[in-house]
């Protein structure tokens, strides 16, 4: 029977090509039961979600124009957890599957390659896949709501669709922006990531935000914004500040009402320049919040994606070997994909999920890995009155860990901090 | 338990708080499971050495079955000299660094400009030229000295890439007159017949480099209109 196979998505084609021999943009979404899991029945749930997800049980293939997506003959096997999240992915393993199901006590983690899906589709993965585990383990019927799917439907086309094509505006905006401010540090050997994890109180967050007025994302990228600016004015004189950028990805779903199970989300860089003065934490927030709201609009974010849809579909593009394409995007990523911020903040709201499950479900946690270029990342999910916001770095210090964390302590946020690194 | 520091709450069980280092001391506490378990990946490389390794065969078998033809065939190296010195450069150049887990250029580009200059003092010497001592080993120096110069300036002077670009091309401008004289003394060339184009040329792009280095709006003018 010939394989299924599918083109990357817009979004997805510049990561197998920004690869690197240590180094592969990955990211995992992990749920801790109340009780150990049982990796047969694990593996059991993993198998019986490929007929419905047929897109994520796929490897990466090259072919001579483009890298495609080639379903697997190799069933995803459910491993051991690692000391560490996010150990790296290797070509070698891309070939076989693109993802990973790993557990350990009572966690079930998946980690995606990121050409296979966003954050979002990620999540719909793993609370599918814990559906179907706590259906095999307790016998539970879980209804098909929040991020459920009805597992014996055939997949939509629309779940399988590059939706970036159908809403590219008909110009392009301007991908050139000021660089800005790169953190820097010792790396950390054997290519080990240090996770930090605030575990804060969802209450006070929200609270905090709205006595400002701002969302919860455009609060933490506000204070995130302080402490690196506190760093680099360590660093630097004013004079020679470089603006400090967060970025920040937006889930286009939303937008749009897409419901691709595909990569569907785009970044915007937000921030303030340090050179023009000194900010309160408050103001920082509002200004991000102001930009976020300005630029997160459908028609802006349809001309930043006609600005990544139109070189892919220009002719003599797509005529070009993919090893040259390789490195052409090695080029412009290195110049203009990740200058623009001097970290992420992605953050996956909550997880809609049926009741059942929550009795079962204690934690949720969404981690995205260190960039090529910076060496610090930070990604939130909130789940069950938590948010935990997970910091994770491949240098040893953590001087960004702790500006961070102490300044949503003295700003009257408790925060629980737990750390791979003993 | 809290750190004393930073004010956040910590893992009981824990030593020093993760964010700033700062000891704590709670002889009371039960030690937390870890949240990861000792388990570390084999390897988080990909390693080139089976590449290379298997390279390395080939053009030894290639070497060999060379060595083998010419010495039958004619009973001396005759061409198979200067296909063997071809095969050892392309080796060099190309599958030598990746036995190296991080081949640094500025070892390799110099042994790189040596072997050059070796293969090409074998064709001096078998052609009976009279060449290399006054033409081919002082380019080859001047090209190793520039090239590796320009790689560490690159790799280890932070910022300032608009003035060490803009100053190698205008020093690349003067060497290229320079490699003119070796020319002239060695084959009896007249002098200036195209150094003085290269000179000019490389002059002003590099003047034209430092100039957008000094000059911001020339400088944005640039990266807006050659922005890809």
């Amino acid at each position: 029977m010939q394989k299924k196979w599918y083109r990357l998505d817009t979004a997805a084609l510049i990561f197998p090509a920004i690869a690197r021999r240590d180094w592969c943009n990955a990211f995992r979404v992990s749920m801790t039961l109340s009780e150990p899991v049982d990796p047969a029945l694990l593996q059991r749930a993993a198998d019986d979600l490929r007929p419905r997800f047929p897109s994520f049980f796929v490897s990466l293939r090259k072919g001579f124009f483009w890298y495609y997506l080639e379903e697997s003959e190799n069933p995803v096997q459910v491993q051991k957890d690692y000391a560490y999240p996010l150990t790296f992915m290797s070509g070698r393993e891309l070939r076989r599957n693109c993802m990973r199901i790993l557990c350990y006590k009572n966690r079930i983690a998946v980690e995606f390659f990121h050409s296979l899906t966003d954050g979002h589709g990620g999540s719909i993965f793993l609370c599918n896949l814990t559906a179907r585990y706590l259906e095999l383990k307790y016998g539970v019927s879980v209804p098909c709501e929040g991020l459920i799917l009805d597992r014996n439907q055939h997949p939509p086309r629309e779940e399988l669709e590059d939706s970036f094509l159908r809403h590219a505006a008909g110009s392009a905006l301007s991908r050139h922006e000021e660089k800005s401010f790169l953190l820097r540090g010792t790396r950390d050997g054997r290519g080990f990531r240090t996770l930090t994890t605030g575990v804060v109180d969802t209450g006070a967050l929200l609270d905090m935000a709205h006595k400002w007025g701002v969302t919860v994302t455009a609060l933490l990228a506000g204070v995130m914004c302080e402490s690196v600016m506190g760093i680099q004015s360590e660093r630097r004189p004013r004079k020679r500040c470089r603006p400090v950028k967060i970025t920040i990805p937006i889930d286009l779903r939303r937008l749009y009402g897409s419901k691709t199970l595909r990569n569907f989300a785009l970044v915007l860089n937000v921030g303030a320049d340090p050179r023009f003065g000194d900010y309160t934490t408050e103001e920082l927030c509002k200004t991000i919040w102001h930009q976020l709201c300005a630029y997160a609009t459908p028609q802006h974010m349809a001309g930043m994606i006609a600005a990544n849809v139109q070189p892919q579909q220009a002719i003599t593009i797509r005529l070009v070997p993919v090893a040259v394409k390789n490195i052409v995007m090695n080029g412009i990523y290195r110049s203009i994909g990740e200058g623009g911020g001097s970290l992420n903040i992605s953050n996956i709201a909550g997880l809609p999920m049926p009741d059942v499950m929550k009795r079962y479900v204690e934690r949720a946690e969404f981690i995205i890995g260190p960039q090529r270029s910076y060496p610090n990342n930070c990604s939130v999910l909130s789940y069950g009155g938590k948010t935990y916001i997970n910091m994770i770095r491949n240098i040893r210090e953590s001087e960004l860990e702790r500006r961070f964390f102490s300044r949503l302590v003295e700003l009257g946020i408790p925060v629980d901090i737990e750390c791979n690194r003993r | 338990m809290y750190c004393v520091k930073c004010g956040v709450r910590l893992q009981d069980g824990v030593e020093s708080c993760p964010l700033c280092r700062t000891p704590v001391w709670n002889p009371d506490a039960e030690t937390e499971e870890k949240g990861y378990p000792d388990h570390y990946p084999h390897s988080h490389r990909e390693s080139s050495l089976p590449i290379a390794a298997a390279l390395t065969v080939i053009f030894a078998a290639a070497a060999l079955v060379l060595l083998i033809v010419c010495l039958r065939l004619y009973g001396e190296l005759s061409w198979g000299g200067y296909a063997l010195c071809s095969l050892g450069l392309a080796y060099i150049i190309g599958i030598l660094p990746a036995w190296f887990e991080d081949p640094l250029p500025e070892v390799f580009v110099p042994v790189d400009h040596a072997a050059a200059l070796l293969a090409v003092l074998y064709v001096c010497l078998k052609t009976g030229g009279n060449w290399f001592l006054s033409f081919a080993f002082p380019v080859g120096i001047i090209s190793g000295l520039l090239s590796t110069a320009l790689i560490c300036l690159l790799k280890y002077v932070k910022g300032g890439r608009l003035f060490i670009l803009g100053g190698f091309l205008m020093v690349l401008g003067g060497a290229s007159m320079l490699i003119e004289l070796f020319e002239h003394i060695t084959f009896g060339t007249p002098m200036f017949l195209w150094s003085l184009y290269s000179l000019v040329g490389f002059g002003l792009a590099g003047l034209f480099l430092l100039l957008a280095r000094l000059i911001p709006p020339l400088r944005h003018g640039i990266e807006k209109r050659f922005f890809f």
